[in-house]
């Protein structure tokens, strides 16, 4: 479970730009949660503080129980975390890419490697196992990171516009497998710009705008409070403007 | 603090692991490293060590190129009596002097002998360049020679007149030279020394910089810190990679030289060259505490490059400054102060050229030039750390 109450990150000299603004909300295990905002409204900054990444001016946040600043080292070990910036390492193999991470994570020996071809199975990228992965497509390099994000079983899942860059096959086979995470009882959370990919995936919904939560619920609650018939419109509604969808 | 999920060194060595497979498959950089540090240098050294050849044999075995040598029968008898090849001078021998074609001419003034006979000074010119290198042995002997046969004219001058030669030349110069066979070819070996330092201070660079603002440029480092991996584990795991790699690379530069200076068909310098295992040895324990010192700076300044070309300008800098040091030593004339050992670079230059003179290397001294790199290698290690747990360094690209 992902608790985040009353989170505040600024940037620039004085912390005059509020990426994030006294954002709290709560991501039970057994549910994907979508963070849902357009471009600049926060999601990278707040998934980045869950991640250990980046320290919280103020407010706080736990992840499986443990502080994101105090426990930093106690949560990483808990998370999977497919960042906004995703480089893999050109000149090893996927597999090894895969099992760097593992190793890194502690996991050796037989253990590793079944889990590595297991997830090497289940992204479906068996024949891109023992290539060298420089000069894979964008989509290639996507599933490669999300099984290096996965590999030690983590129980709490941040995805960074996961799907950023797949084609339409490869997003089903992704939303497949994080339903399959999900009803295996773990903690998901995801940040989308792309209404329908939140809509078509998350149990509950926060939307985000400028670095503040506009709206929060279901697909369905948010529908009836925007008194809207479709999600696009209900977001633009809920944001008040149109701009989300021109950035 | 205690992390479960495996331990640090098991960690630490996973980073290293990685590096090293990485860094040995990017075979750009590699054979870089090769050209420049394994190659070139052996090369180097062969090409002045055939220069010092041609210059020795030309200074033995001089012809002199005389023009107007019939006004002067007794400077000819000198010349032959010393060994001398006399050759007419072309007809172009100025031009062939500037262009280089010549190295010196005497030119002997036509009134030579009526000059000698009335006991007015007689007129020898002495034409050269000493612009060309080249040419300075040769310029040096024609007139070590000259002044040899003037001094030989003056003195039977005296003998004739009941003088003995000592009321004009009073002092008794004798020269002792102190060089050892070994010191005279500390020259060459000079070269052998920088060039060692050379590649232990630019050895892992390609391979820092790939491994640190390369991270940031293609990516990866922000998954990286999302592992269980602490900032100081990274650091100390890329940077046992790199000392490895450095490492190597010294010792294979070394190793060329070793079987350059043993096995290659060298001119016959007449320098005994005392580049052999025990030099190897100790060229590689001097070397070392450079290694721990220069791959942890390469490392946090390659860190602090958002891309790999913005480190490389930042090191570059570096580089050259580091680069200068022993060219200034070359320059000192004084003997190096105590201290220059504590100082980084100067003081394994310092030491390296004690062990090519042939001087013993003590172990306080290597221990007293070990202490400032090894203690300003932590400060980049931990400075490292520090930058990778700060957030500046997630913005790449």
């Amino acid at each position: 479970m992902i608790v985040v109450d009353n989170l505040v990150k600024g940037f620039g000299r004085h912390g005059e730009v509020h990426a994030v603004d006294h954002v709290s909300f709560t991501a039970p295990d057994g549910e994907i949660t979508g963070l849902l905002g357009p471009n600049g409204a926060g999601k990278t900054t707040l998934l980045r503080m869950l991640a250990t990444l980046v320290v919280p001016d103020a407010g706080r946040a736990s992840v499986a129980g443990h502080d994101v600043v105090r426990e930093r080292f106690d949560v990483r070990r808990r998370i999977g975390v497919l960042s906004d910036a995703r480089g893999i390492y050109p000149r090893l193999t996927t597999r090894e890419n895969i099992r760097y991470y593992g190793a890194l994570h502690g996991l050796s020996g037989p253990s590793l490697e079944s889990r590595v071809a297991a997830l090497i199975d289940a992204l479906g990228i068996a024949d891109l196992a023992d290539r060298r992965t420089q000069g894979f497509s964008q989509g290639e390099r996507m599933k490669v990171a999300i099984a290096r994000a996965l590999v030690h079983d983590p129980d709490t899942i941040l995805l960074d516009e996961p799907t950023n860059g797949l084609d339409i096959m490869s997003t089903r086979a992704l939303r497949a497998m994080l339903r399959g995470l999900r009803d295996a009882g773990k903690c998901l959370l995801f940040s989308s710009h792309v209404m329908q990919e939140v809509t078509a995936l998350c149990d509950r919904i926060v939307i985000l705008h400028r670095g503040r939560i506009v709206a929060e619920g279901t697909a369905a609650e948010l529908l009836a409070r925007a008194g809207e018939a479709s999600m696009e419109d209900a977001f633009v509604r809920l944001l008040g403007s149109g701009e989300g969808l021109v950035a | 603090m205690k992390h479960g999920n495996g331990s640090r060194l098991a960690r630490i060595a996973t980073v290293a692991r990685k590096e090293l497979v990485d860094m040995f498959r990017d075979h750009r950089s590699m054979l870089v490293v090769l050209v420049t540090a394994v190659a070139a240098g052996p090369l180097l050294l062969l090409l002045v060590l055939n220069l010092i050849a041609s210059q020795l044999d030309r200074s033995r075995e001089l012809t002199l190129p005389v023009a107007g040598i019939e006004h002067a029968p007794a400077l000819a008898a000198f010349l032959l009596r010393q060994q001398v090849a006399i050759v007419p001078a072309p007809v172009d021998y100025e031009r062939k002097l500037r262009d280089g074609d010549l190295d010196v001419v005497v030119e002997v003034d036509k009134d030579f002998a009526g000059d000698a006979a009335a006991g007015r000074a007689a007129k020898l010119r002495l034409l050269y360049d000493r612009s060309r290198d080249r040419a300075r042995p040769a310029i040096e002997q024609a007139d070590a020679l000259l002044h040899a046969f003037a001094r030989e004219w003056g003195q039977g001058r005296l003998l004739l007149r009941g003088v003995a030669p000592e009321v004009v030349s009073p002092l008794q110069i004798e020269a002792r030279d102190f060089a050892t066979p070994q010191s005279s070819g500390a020259l060459v070996l000079g070269l052998l020394a920088y060039y060692a330092l050379f590649a232990a201070l630019m050895g892992a660079m390609a391979a820092a910089l790939d491994g640190t603002a390369g991270e940031r440029e293609r990516g990866s480092l922000e998954p990286l810190l999302t592992t269980p991996t602490t900032p100081i584990e990274l650091a100390i795991g890329k940077w046992f990679a790199l000392c490895a790699l450095d490492a190597l690379v010294v010792a294979v530069t070394l190793g060329g030289f070793y079987l350059t200076l043993r096995f290659a068909p060298l001119p016959p310098v007449g320098i005994p060259f005392l580049f052999g295992l025990r030099q190897y040895a100790a060229f590689m324990a001097i070397l070392a505490p450079v290694v721990l010192f220069s791959t942890a700076v390469l490392l946090y300044v390659g860190l602090r490059g958002r891309s790999v070309k913005e480190a490389q300008a930042n090191l570059s800098v570096l580089l050259f400054a580091a680069s200068m040091l022993p060219v200034a030593q070359m320059f000192m004339r004084r003997k190096d102060p105590e201290w220059l050992l504590s100082v980084p670079i100067a003081g394994q230059y310092a030491l390296l050229a004690r062990v090519l003179r042939g001087d013993a290397l003590f172990f306080h001294e290597w221990l007293q030039a070990l202490v400032v790199p090894a203690l300003l290698a932590l400060v980049a290690l931990w400075l490292t750390a520090r930058l990778l747990s700060k957030e500046s360094v997630l913005a790449g690209r």
